[in-house]
């Protein structure tokens, strides 16, 4: 099994569909999955799939993705896990434990989020911060 | 201004006077502080990212506006670095439910009494309608403008990628007024040809020699007044892709012509000697049934077979009723920014004429329909009483041989929309538009049976 991560550093990129770069996991290894990075030919679907089937990708992990990419992408059988943030090291091994679907791993508004028909089911209870993937604030200097 | 500080706590501490300003600018706003935590959001901006605020505050901006430049060209940061404001720039971004729109931004720096740097202020905009007006008048559909909940036309939006990669010539069946031409752009524009010229041509509207030298073009001297060489549509849409619209209105003649330029890739132009080749690829279009006209003899086999090499069947509206609210919904955006009105949407009165009609002329008589309503709607909700009596005598007609498989899309129609809001009635009239009542009477003159709760 392959799973595909669109990453942006050492972070799931935010949004899929103007993603540049994939962490590939190769799970058939017994001992360790064996890690490659490719980057995307182009931005349409069209591109992307066949990217990803090209490269036998079974599982996609990614950020924002829009509908229709979604869709296409679902529709060759790969299961997608739209939606998520963080640290691609902690993603992972959420996913691999079973745990992508907890809060700290989606992106605001978008836990749980359904069919395309429903509306997105809102967070409630306690409001976390997000892991630590952070931009750098300016520093002294840079400013006028 | 004070940049608040967002925790586990709750929401920033922000007075309600300054939410209350910021709740009445129709644009969306959000503040920053230095590390890119927003530390405010206003309603505008919950609307325009499906993300409340409660769950946008203390969060970064980039995980809430879901743009396509966040991680690489983040406006803020540019004008955190340099100072200086970006005004009105154009960027996509993906809401909470996967609808990804245009947005126009302005970023400024956000700064104390005293002229400490406090953060930075975006405010943004959805352009989704006045996108879709320049994409309507520059044609330049994708395939994602075309808007369907319908499950035949979701299953075809799947493969729509590959038909546009791969050069086939495609042949898209459908009755009048169902987007064939809004496909054949989609994949036109979807296709490694985009860039290249999309050529149409209604093949009916010409007659015969005058569709031949539209075509192929001629030569200077081919015939009396041609005194100079005349590229055809094939030679315009070289590299391109042609859309031959209405191909069952072809003469025998020209249906053998066109035959010999698809088999062999190279055509003639009128008064030519020599054969010129070409790289177009052809997409058709009929609201026939071309094999009806192949075995009536009207129609060549061979050609039915080599423009048939990928079929698109495009659904007339009736089967698709499911469709119509959010059509209806983006013919009232489209109409309100073109005739600078507010109206606020349909009627639950309305709906129901409308969702009870067959539509024979499928999504353009809609279009026309609501449009007609502009007219005598001045303000807030169309009702019944703007639609045409046509629209309300057709409806309340007794069911007819269509009635039984109307019937049936209404009823698959309403037990999708209750499956997709967890069977939940008010929800499901809410989100189709309608009175909880006229729901549930419709539930129960289909005799759907909802699951035990």
């Amino acid at each position: 099994m392959k799973i595909a991560l669109s990453v942006f550093k050492e972070c799931i990129s935010t949004v899929f569909d103007a993603a540049d770069q994939l962490l590939i996991l190769d799970m058939d290894n017994t001992e360790a999955p064996r890690r490659s990075t490719a980057r995307f030919s182009g931005k349409d679907p069209a591109s992307r799939i066949s990217d990803l089937a090209a490269r036998g990708i079974n599982v996609l992990i990614c950020g924002a993705i829009s509908r229709p990419m979604e869709r296409s992408i679902a529709s060759r059988g790969v299961i997608v896990h739209s939606f998520v943030r963080g640290p691609v090291e902690d993603v992972l091994a959420a996913y691999l434990g079973n745990r992508l679907s907890l809060e700290v791993f989606s992106l605001p508004g978008c836990r749980g989020r359904g069919s395309e028909a429903t509306s997105c089911p809102r967070q409630s209870g306690r409001r976390r911060r997000p892991m630590g993937c952070r931009m750098r604030p300016p520093q002294p200097g840079e400013q006028d | 201004m004070k940049a608040g500080k967002a925790g586990p706590s709750g929401p920033v501490n922000r007075s309600d006077g300054q939410n209350i300003i910021l709740d009445s600018i129709a644009d969306g706003v959000f503040t920053v502080d230095r590390d890119w935590r927003i530390t405010s959001f206003n309603r505008a901006a919950e609307t325009i990212t499906g993300v409340l605020r409660g769950e946008a505050v203390g969060q970064l901006c980039k995980d809430v506006l879901k743009a396509d430049i966040c991680e690489k060209n983040c406006c803020l940061r540019t004008t955190m670095k340099t100072g200086e404001p970006i005004i009105n720039k154009k960027i996509r971004i993906i809401d909470a439910r996967g609808r990804k729109f245009p947005v126009s931004i302005s970023t400024a720096l956000l700064r104390d009494a005293k002229g400490r740097l406090l953060g930075a202020v975006e405010t943004f905009r959805d352009i989704s309608v006045e996108e879709d007006l320049r994409k309507a008048i520059a044609s330049k559909y994708s395939f994602e403008d075309i808007l369907s909940r319908n499950r035949r036309l979701l299953q075809l939006f799947d493969i729509l990628p590959d038909v546009a990669a791969g050069g086939s010539t495609v042949l898209i069946e459908g009755e009048s007024g169902t987007g064939k031409e809004l496909f054949a752009r989609a994949i036109h524009n979807l296709s490694p040809r985009k860039k290249q010229p999309f050529v149409a041509v209604n093949c009916g509207a010409l007659p015969d020699t005058l569709l031949e030298s539209e075509l192929f073009g001629y030569k200077a001297g081919a015939f009396t007044d041609a005194k100079k060489d005349k590229p055809g549509r094939f030679s315009l849409a070289e590299n391109g892709t042609l859309f031959l619209d209405e191909i069952g209105e072809l003469t025998m003649a020209l249906q053998v012509k066109l035959l010999r330029v698809l088999q062999e890739k190279t055509y003639e132009p009128l008064g030519a000697t020599k054969s010129v080749e070409h790289h177009v690829r052809i997409i058709a279009a009929t609201n026939k049934n071309l094999e009806d006209l192949v075995r009536q003899g009207r129609f060549r086999e061979d050609l039915y077979y080599r423009i048939n090499v990928f079929l698109i069947s495009l659904p007339p509206l009736r089967e698709r009723m499911e469709d119509i609210p959010l059509l209806v919904d983006s013919f009232i955006r489209r109409f309100n920014a073109l005739q600078k009105k507010d109206i606020e949407g349909v009627a639950a009165d309305a709906m129901s004429v409308l969702m009870d009609y067959a539509w024979p002329g499928n999504i353009r008589e809609l279009a026309n329909v609501i449009e007609r309503a502009f007219i005598l709607c001045k303000s807030g909700l169309i009702e019944k009483k703007h639609l045409p009596e046509s629209l309300w005598t057709a409806a309340a007609a007794p069911a007819d041989s269509r009635g039984l498989s109307l019937r049936e899309a209404q009823a698959a129609f309403l037990t999708d929309a209750l499956r997709e809001n967890g069977w939940n009635r008010l929800q499901t009239a809410r989100r189709l538009g309608v009175h909880k009542s006229t729901l549930y009477r419709r539930i129960k003159a289909l005799g759907i049976v909802l699951p035990d709760r």
